[in-house]
């Protein structure tokens, strides 16, 4: 076993892993910053990659074009989530809303079957992919185009969560409801948008994994919004950056494990190593476990 | 009060809508199981009112799931057979109709559904499942109720040997890896050695175990060889596991996810010979590789295209109702009501019993688009293969029937 080849299963996983981080991000916004619990994750990032799917086949290969159109389309459906699963449920107890989700999910899933059919749609050639060489290392273009997504995108919610009205409106609602809404706060409205920005990060996730799976197919996402929750859950499920840490950090634990055994305990090696972390660090990489409702 | 009409009104249209939902998950199979006037009986036969009666089939098939594409392609090429069927007559004077059950390639799904169609009388034989894991959970049910279990794709060697109701049109690899060793790894492409990735599923473990072992005694070495799991999205750490062995063939045993595998392969950087065995030649492929699928072997026991003089009807058939070409799976599942009415031809004018179908079948026979059926002792059947290659995004018949 070469010193190459542990370096390329090294690489190997820091791409996966921020496909992971980038499922993540949504998540993490949701649950962290919103406070909804949320199973749909998964199958928005799958809506996200059909329409750019749609829109590459009738307008061409526009990456910006199919991203704008899934933002779009999965803020809409973030709408729809919302006033579905959550609006008529902030008083109820939380797994009700949970459950919600759960259905809404397989609803999403098997339409999504039925409208768009079971074979796999081809996203073929959407970027020039080149192959990058840096010594040892090797990297396509569409997996660094996924790592600066993964960063400006984080960047950008940071300083949205931080540095806004929209942010510190998110965070009072999350904390507490009733006292957000004493202080002024639109709580419904605040708490969509917050669903809706999460929601529009998994359309652009789902653009991006379409784009570096060359496929769009209706269940792209169940995989997916397991290790989205996992990376989300090892950053407290309070914060954004450190949930893309966690899916990057999930997708190198999964493959330097592959390396050394077989592809066949990839599941085995991101739980063992989530349930490891929660067990020194019940938190997560956060300080303190937060985004539930008081 | 608004807000409460307002409330209600939306339940009603979200629980409206879930409800169509599901029955449209279920009504594609239903749609030709109930309706004995719509499932394609011509003006004719209906004017004549020649049809004595019915004869139930059941389809036992993932409808939904992650093999939907194939369970589908059952319910479209089984409903095709029967309206050919119906139009031409029926069998023996009696119309067929097929209910379509989904199993969801679900062992323990498939055998409450085939447990049911047993205790009901109507149904005279199923066909299904898809998976051997569904085939072999259902077979001790087929044995105690005695109805024919016919499978278009069970490919496991032990499946047919589990009872005497058991049947399948799939050839298995037990018997076909030999040919693979000798006729396409070392006469056809004369390799020394090769890597190989495979699913980590029934079929995929034995198939491995069937094909190694051939390719060992050949004298072909195996430098490699990685499992993954069936809902394994990215290999990229697999391929870079094999590329490191230094092979520059590698024999892929998978169905569903070759074309993934093509591309992730080709976007590596790596340029293996890229070889495999399992999925059909189906222009799914082509679809889905682009350019990247120039280069590849495919070992397979049909092609159907809409350029094929033989397979043009039915490929124009399945591609109105799917909307996508037909797989060799689907032509075995079109293949198993033709054998169903072969049999049930044979029976004639003697009594149509369950019994009475299984003792046909075991020596009906049917030259249909993928050439001569007829069971041997064990339930199960021999297929010659085709060695297939694309080049420049075409499928190209590269050794036909019978190479050697």
């Amino acid at each position: 076993m070469t010193s190459q080849y542990i370096i390329n299963q090294l690489v190997n996983g820091l791409c996966q892993g921020f496909i992971y981080a980038l499922v993540a991000l949504g998540v993490a916004v949701i649950i962290g910053i919103v406070g909804f619990a949320t199973f749909t994750q998964g199958e928005v990032v799958m809506i996200g990659a059909y329409t750019s799917f749609y829109v590459f086949t009738s307008a061409g290969n526009h990456l910006v074009l199919g991203l704008l159109a899934s933002f779009a389309t999965t803020w809409i459906l973030g709408m729809l989530i919302y006033k579905v699963c959550y609006e008529h449920f902030l008083d109820a107890p939380e797994h009700i809303s949970l459950l919600c989700t759960i259905g809404f999910s397989m609803l999403l899933k098997n339409l999504a079957t039925i409208v768009f059919g079971v074979e796999k749609k081809p996203m073929l050639d959407i970027i020039n992919n080149k192959i990058y060489h840096f010594g040892p290392i090797q990297v396509t273009k569409v997996q660094l185009v996924i790592m600066a997504t993964v960063l400006i995108v984080c960047l950008i919610l940071v300083l949205v969560f931080t540095k806004t009205n929209l942010g510190i409106r998110l965070k009072a609602v999350s904390q507490n409801r009733e006292a957000a809404a004493l202080v002024g706060i639109n709580v419904k409205t605040t708490a969509m948008v917050g669903n809706c920005i999460g929601c529009a990060m998994a359309g652009i996730a789902g653009t991006l994994i379409g784009i570096y799976y060359q496929s769009a197919y209706a269940t792209m996402g169940s995989t997916l919004s397991m290790k989205a929750f996992t990376s989300a859950t090892l950053g407290g499920l309070t914060d954004v950056p450190l949930s893309a840490l966690g899916g990057v950090l999930i997708g190198i634990m999964e493959n330097l494990g592959i390396a050394f055994t077989s592809a066949s305990y990839r599941d085995i090696f991101s739980f063992g190593f989530l349930i490891i972390m929660l067990l020194f660090k019940p938190n997560g990489f956060a300080k303190k476990r937060g985004g539930s409702r008081a | 009060m608004k807000r409460k009409t307002w409330r209600k009104s939306l339940a009603l249209v979200m629980s409206t809508t879930m409800i169509l939902a599901l029955a449209g998950c279920g009504s594609e199979g239903s749609d030709n199981s109930s309706q004995p006037s719509d499932s394609g009986t011509t003006d004719s036969a209906e004017a004549d009112g020649d049809f004595k009666g019915t004869i139930k089939f059941g389809l036992v098939a993932p409808i939904t799931g992650a093999h939907a594409e194939y369970g589908q392609g059952f319910d479209a090429a089984t409903q095709i057979a029967a309206e050919e069927i119906n139009a031409a007559g029926g069998i023996n004077g009696y119309r067929i109709e097929i209910e379509v059950q989904d199993s969801a390639a679900d062992a323990k799904t498939s055998s409450d559904i085939f447990t049911r169609f047993a205790e009901d009388d109507e149904i005279m034989a199923v066909i299904g499942d898809f998976t051997s894991s569904c085939c072999m959970a259902d077979a001790p049910i087929a044995d105690e109720y005695g109805l024919v279990l016919l499978s278009p794709t069970a490919s496991d060697p032990s499946y047919t040997g589990m009872s005497d109701y058991c049947f399948t049109v799939m050839y298995n690899q037990r018997d076909a890896a030999p040919w693979y060793a000798s006729a396409v790894y070392d006469h056809y492409l004369g390799i020394d050695n090769y890597v190989c990735m495979y699913l980590n599923t029934d079929w995929g473990n034995s198939t491995y175990s069937y094909v190694s072992a051939a390719l060992e005694e050949q004298g072909i070495e195996c430098l490699a060889s990685e499992a993954y799991a069936e809902n394994e999205t990215d290999f990229s750490s697999v391929i870079s596991k094999l590329s490191a062995a230094g092979s520059d063939t590698i024999i892929i045993l998978d169905q569903g996810n070759l074309p993934t595998i093509i591309n992730q392969i080709k976007n590596s950087g790596w340029d293996p010979l890229v070889t495999s065995i399992g999925p059909g030649a189906s222009d799914q492929i082509l679809e889905q590789c682009g350019d990247n699928a120039n280069g590849l072997i495919l070992v397979t026991p049909s092609y159907i295209t809409a350029n094929n003089d033989e397979t043009a009807e039915f490929c124009n058939k399945f591609y109105a109702i799917n909307g996508c070409a037909p797989t060799d799976h689907a032509v075995c599942a079109y293949n198993c009501v033709y054998m169903l009415k072969a049999a049930i031809e044979n029976i004639g004018d003697g009594e149509l019993t369950r019994s009475a179908i299984r003792d046909a079948l075991a020596t009906a026979t049917y030259d249909g688009m993928t050439g001569h059926i007829e069971f041997n002792d064990e339930g199960g059947v021999t297929r010659e293969q085709l060695i297939m290659s694309v080049e420049n995004g075409a499928w190209v018949i590269e050794e036909n029937y019978g190479y050697e």
